[in-house]
């Protein structure tokens, strides 16, 4: 089994996959791994090649939109070490086309396809539990800790739905923000953090929403494990309905 | 009364209204305004009894002139009484909206006056967030039984899903216990609804900018319990509702005794697993291809308590099985115990590349729990398939024991739909 290397970054791993690709006659029997600096590390070191990289999602998006889709999500997740898999399953893809993802009892396949729904369930999630709140300026703000990196296809779904309004989005533990303002999507990195003031009303209307969330409920037919099955806990720390429980 | 008096008199009243669906609609926001609707339908969050909410659920107001013995709000029972004015729920649903709490907007309501002046001012409250306050985002509006055909098309223009409730599932129970509503006035706004939803359809084929009537479709609710018919005539009832009326759902809610009116039936506790096992049944007539006539007969007029109804089904069928994974159709797939939409699916487009072994079938997600008594995989069965039929079904008790133990463990089907 002929093994390789690359740099560790996005580009780096998409054009290794690309070379690879054109140059092996059975990719399925490759491994691809991200250089670490070891002194024995055996394998062949591919260079970073970002045209190479591009021309890759492109030419996959064209013959397997389904498959990018998937690739999309996955990266989403930022998991480490599955590089080979990522190999072997747009080897498949360029093969089958979208057919790729019924392939599910092979193993590169599952791998991706179920940590990509992962990602994909989060980001659909979050569409839902994300909680503005309006500042003192009449700009929004919404906090969150999701485990997978979803801000860039997050903030487009907002920037569809809150189209008037001025806010922006904060991923606490990975510190990148995203702002939407006249029309206009930036994504950035916040190295200090200080919590803005909140305006007049503001506390106003989440004593609203509290009251609602509680009076909704059949009080005959409480159950509280059903609640934490459908909103598990780690998302309650962001939730307005949730404070002060 | 201040706005979060009024708000928890007027969503405590709007709670036993079983409907959440938000999808079903997709628009486009207005550049200017707020809100989108998406297809798939978002949930917000899920509620102390761990129903979603999705929609911000309110009654107008429940100063009710009708008298009907299940209902909280009827007139003769001495509840605190409170009515929005129209910008009140404006705001609320605008300031929600913009907080990302909500979806959109359910606005139900009491019968104030004549059931025109109701659905009168609940569709101004709809007609205001659209034009004036340019809101893209969910609109459900319940239709008051009665109320003219004008105010109905015009509710079915602003909003994205239109419901009228059945109530009850048969016109004497309806006579008996809501004396002022009657069957008739129930379903002739369905009927008509419904043609309205075909006919703007066929417009918008031919001119993409003709307007949209009620594009998430209609819905409707009944409430189960408090009336004597049987699980045979509330599926007949809702086979024929989706067949004829082109329902989207009818959601069905067990009756929480909420009164001692001595026409209703004395209950220990809401009919939880009766309502679960309806919502099963009506997901068999919907996705699975099952007929009513199929699940339950005049003889059997009850679902089963200890067997979903597709499990009770493949028990009274054991000519039926076993069926072949790797060769049955869609069709055939669905009926196995164990085997859903999903896995269906999944297995028809992994077979394409090889055949799938007893391994495959749980990576696939088929409950294997269940399936194994139904099926073969390339000719090998798991459990001998020539055994009778009654000890099938003790075996198949013993299997599910551990499951039997939590029949209070109850998640709707689709609660995400």
């Amino acid at each position: 089994m002929n093994r390789y290397l690359y740099d560790g970054t996005a580009d780096g791993l998409f054009s290794a996959i690309a070379w690879i690709l054109e140059e092996e006659p059975d990719p399925q029997q490759v491994a691809l791994a991200e250089r670490k600096d070891t002194l024995f590390e055996d394998g062949f070191f591919i260079s970073t090649d970002a045209t190479q990289a591009e021309d890759l999602f492109f030419r996959l998006r064209k013959q397997a939109p389904d498959a990018a889709h998937t690739l999309y999500s996955f990266m989403l997740a930022e998991k480490e070490g599955t590089e080979s898999s990522l190999l072997h399953y747009i080897s498949l893809a360029f093969i089958h086309g979208d057919k790729v993802n019924g392939h599910l009892t092979h193993p590169a396949v599952r791998d991706i396809v179920s940590v990509a729904k992962k990602a994909g369930r989060e980001l659909h999630r979050m569409k839902g539990l994300l909680r503005f709140e309006k500042l003192r300026d009449g700009a929004y703000l919404a906090k969150m800790e999701p485990d997978h990196n979803i801000i860039h296809p997050l903030a487009y779904h907002f920037s569809r739905r809150l189209r008037a309004q001025h806010w922006f989005l904060y991923d606490v533990r990975r510190r990148t923000a995203a702002r939407w303002n006249q029309g206009a999507l930036q994504f950035g990195t916040i190295e200090q953090f200080t919590a803005p003031a909140l305006s007049d009303d503001e506390k106003k209307v989440q004593a609203l929403w509290q009251a609602f969330f509680k009076t909704i409920a059949i009080p005959d037919r409480k159950n509280p494990r059903l609640q934490k099955s459908n909103m598990p806990m780690k998302y309650w720390k962001y939730l307005t309905e949730k404070q002060g429980e | 009364m201040d706005t979060l008096a009024k708000l928890q008199i007027l969503s405590g009243a709007a709670r036993y209204d079983a409907s959440c669906a938000s999808s079903g609609s997709k628009r486009e926001g207005p550049a200017c305004g707020t809100g989108n609707t998406s297809s798939s339908g978002i949930c917000h969050s899920w509620s102390d009894d761990g129903r979603c909410i999705s929609l911000l659920k309110l009654l107008l107001s429940n100063d009710c002139r009708y008298d009907c013995a299940y209902c909280v709000n009827r007139s003769s029972n001495s509840v605190e009484r409170a009515s929005f004015t129209a910008r009140e729920v404006v705001d609320l649903t605008l300031d929600f909206y913009r907080r990302n709490y909500i979806e959109g907007l359910f606005l139900s309501s009491a019968v104030m006056g004549s059931p025109d002046q109701t659905m009168d001012r609940m569709v101004r409250v709809a007609e205001t967030l659209r034009t004036e306050e340019q809101f893209g985002g969910y609109i459900h509006l319940k239709i008051i039984p009665g109320s003219s055909s004008e105010l109905v098309r015009k509710a079915g223009l602003y909003a994205d899903r239109i419901s009228v409730n059945i109530e009850l599932p048969s016109q004497a129970s309806l006579q008996r216990l809501a004396p002022q509503k009657h069957k008739d006035a129930i379903l002739a706004p369905m009927a008509m609804i419904g043609r309205e939803i075909a006919s703007s359809l066929v417009e918008r084929k031919s001119n993409r900018r003709a307007p949209r009537f009620a594009p998430a479709g209609q819905s409707t609710q009944m409430i189960i319990g408090a009336s004597p018919e049987n699980d045979f005539q509330i599926l007949r009832l809702s086979q024929g509702l989706y067949k004829k009326m082109n329902l989207k759902r009818v959601y069905y809610s067990a009756y929480v005794p909420v009164t001692d009116d001595n026409r209703l039936p004395v209950l220990a506790a809401p009919p939880l697993l009766r309502e679960h096992r309806l919502y099963q049944a009506d997901w068999l007539l919907r996705f699975y291809g099952f007929s009513a006539e199929e699940i339950l007969s005049d003889d059997a007029p009850h679902l089963d308590e200890t067997f979903d109804p597709k499990t009770a089904w493949a028990l009274r069928h054991p000519e039926f099985f076993p069926v072949e994974i790797n060769r049955a159709d869609y069709g055939t797939l669905l009926r196995v115990p164990g085997i859903g939409v999903v896995s269906a699916k999944r297995i028809i487009a992994a077979r394409r590349f090889s055949a799938i072994t007893p391994e495959g079938m749980k990576k696939i997600g088929v409950v294997m729990k269940r399936a194994k008594y139904f099926i073969t995989c390339s000719g090998r069965s798991f459990e001998k398939p020539d055994r009778p039929a009654t000890l099938l079904r003790q075996q198949f008790l013993i299997g599910e024991s551990s499951a039997l133990a939590l029949p209070t463990q109850l998640v709707l089907p689709g609660i995400f739909s």
